[in-house]
């Protein structure tokens, strides 16, 4: 072996065993940071997949679905999860103008989620209805949700000669705390079920 | 006649009577109610507050890399029974609403000092971290690239020596 050529192997050797030994230390150093930084919210139906989801209610009968909430935000994020219920005619959160709907929330969810994490919550719910045949309505008196009553008076859906059913709208709000305002907006984000409120 | 005015008057008097009674009891329950709902409101409130507190050390203790998924579980226990007494309270339930928001204070009571302890021990361990992955292995390439510097010196000497003998 010439002299250069030892010289050379000898910085080579030299030179895996400096990034061998630097190697924890570049494994800190060398990462690219995160760019995208958001929440995913979804329902999921009984079987845990996106499908079989419940549509033709029938009063007083319990249906399940799963609520989800993925926090990729990079950090433990304060959720609350705003459950509303509208017919047709009612406002529904516009993801065009980012904005919530403006009906009253039927009950909260409160979800404190880790980054990279997350959150599920199976839930149960029934409604308790009658058909109103002089104003051709189906009238809600109220709804179970995990073991939670519900008032629902006041809720009415007409019949959808379109869709052939009386059709109403449960959906679910994402809203977050915003620690420098110490309160709550809307985090753009809501999903929810149509259901056709059978009459037997 | 004198005997009937007499009668008349203890009747409407009786009357009168019952009626202030009455409207007294009426003003009185109206006002435990009303003491009632503000009692709620008020412990509601408090405990809103003191969940917003446990989340700030939970989010302090996340920032530096504790281990919160303990903290997460007591944290989403408390928001839960929050959210049934604000239900509670919606439905005029007060006296279960103030049970409720109280359970879930209590279930947060040391909940600050527990974040606060994860959070050092957390600190102390990012600390040590640092010091053995980052410094340690930087200061071991550094040493690395040095001692092969010094080696590969001592070695060209002997060689040039071998060289020049041989020469």
């Amino acid at each position: 072996m010439s002299y250069r050529e030892y010289t050379v192997f000898f910085m080579i050797v030299t030179g895996i065993l400096a990034l061998f030994v630097a190697s924890p230390a570049l494994s800190r150093l060398l990462v690219l940071p995160r760019t995208e930084f958001f929440t995913e919210f979804w329902i999921l139906g009984s079987n845990h997949r996106a499908e079989d989801y419940p549509f033709n209610i029938t009063r007083n009968r319990n249906y399940g679905v799963f609520l989800g909430i993925g926090n990729r935000l990079g950090y433990c994020a304060y959720y609350v999860v705003e459950m509303k219920f509208r017919n047709q005619t009612q406002p529904a959160p516009n993801s065009f103008n980012r904005t919530s709907s403006g009906l009253p929330s039927l009950f909260s969810i409160t979800a404190f989620v880790a980054d990279e994490e997350t959150w599920e919550l199976p839930l149960t719910f029934s409604f308790d209805y009658r058909y109103n045949e002089t104003l051709a309505q189906v009238e809600l008196y109220n709804m179970t949700a995990n073991d939670a009553d519900l008032d629902m008076h006041g809720y009415t859906m007409a019949w959808d000669s379109r869709s052939s059913g009386f059709l109403g709208n449960l959906f679910f709000e994402l809203w977050i705390y915003d620690a420098a305002t110490s309160g709550f907006r809307y985090h753009e984000r809501s999903v929810g079920l149509w259901f056709n409120m059978t009459i037997s | 006649m004198r005997d009937c005015l007499f009668v008349v008057f203890a009747v409407s008097s009786v009357f009168s009577l019952c009626g202030l009674v009455f409207v007294s009891f009426v003003e009185g329950s109206e006002n435990v109610v009303a003491s009632i709902e503000l009692e709620a409101g008020a412990a509601i409130a408090e405990a809103e507050g003191k969940i917003v507190i446990c989340y700030r050390a939970v989010a302090d203790a996340d920032r530096v890399g504790a281990n919160i998924t303990g903290l997460l579980v007591v944290l989403n226990d408390a928001g839960d029974v929050l959210s049934r007494a604000e239900l509670a309270y919606k439905f005029g339930d007060f006296d279960y609403a103030v049970s409720l928001a109280l359970q879930s204070q209590e279930r947060l009571s040391s909940f600050v000092e527990e974040a606060d302890v994860l959070r050092g021990a957390a600190m102390q361990a990012r600390y040590w971290d640092f010091l053995v992955n980052v410094v340690g292995s930087i200061m071991g390439a550094v040493a690395v690239v040095c001692g092969g510097f010094v080696v590969w010196v001592v070695l060209r000497r002997r060689y040039s020596q071998a060289g020049s003998v041989g020469l």
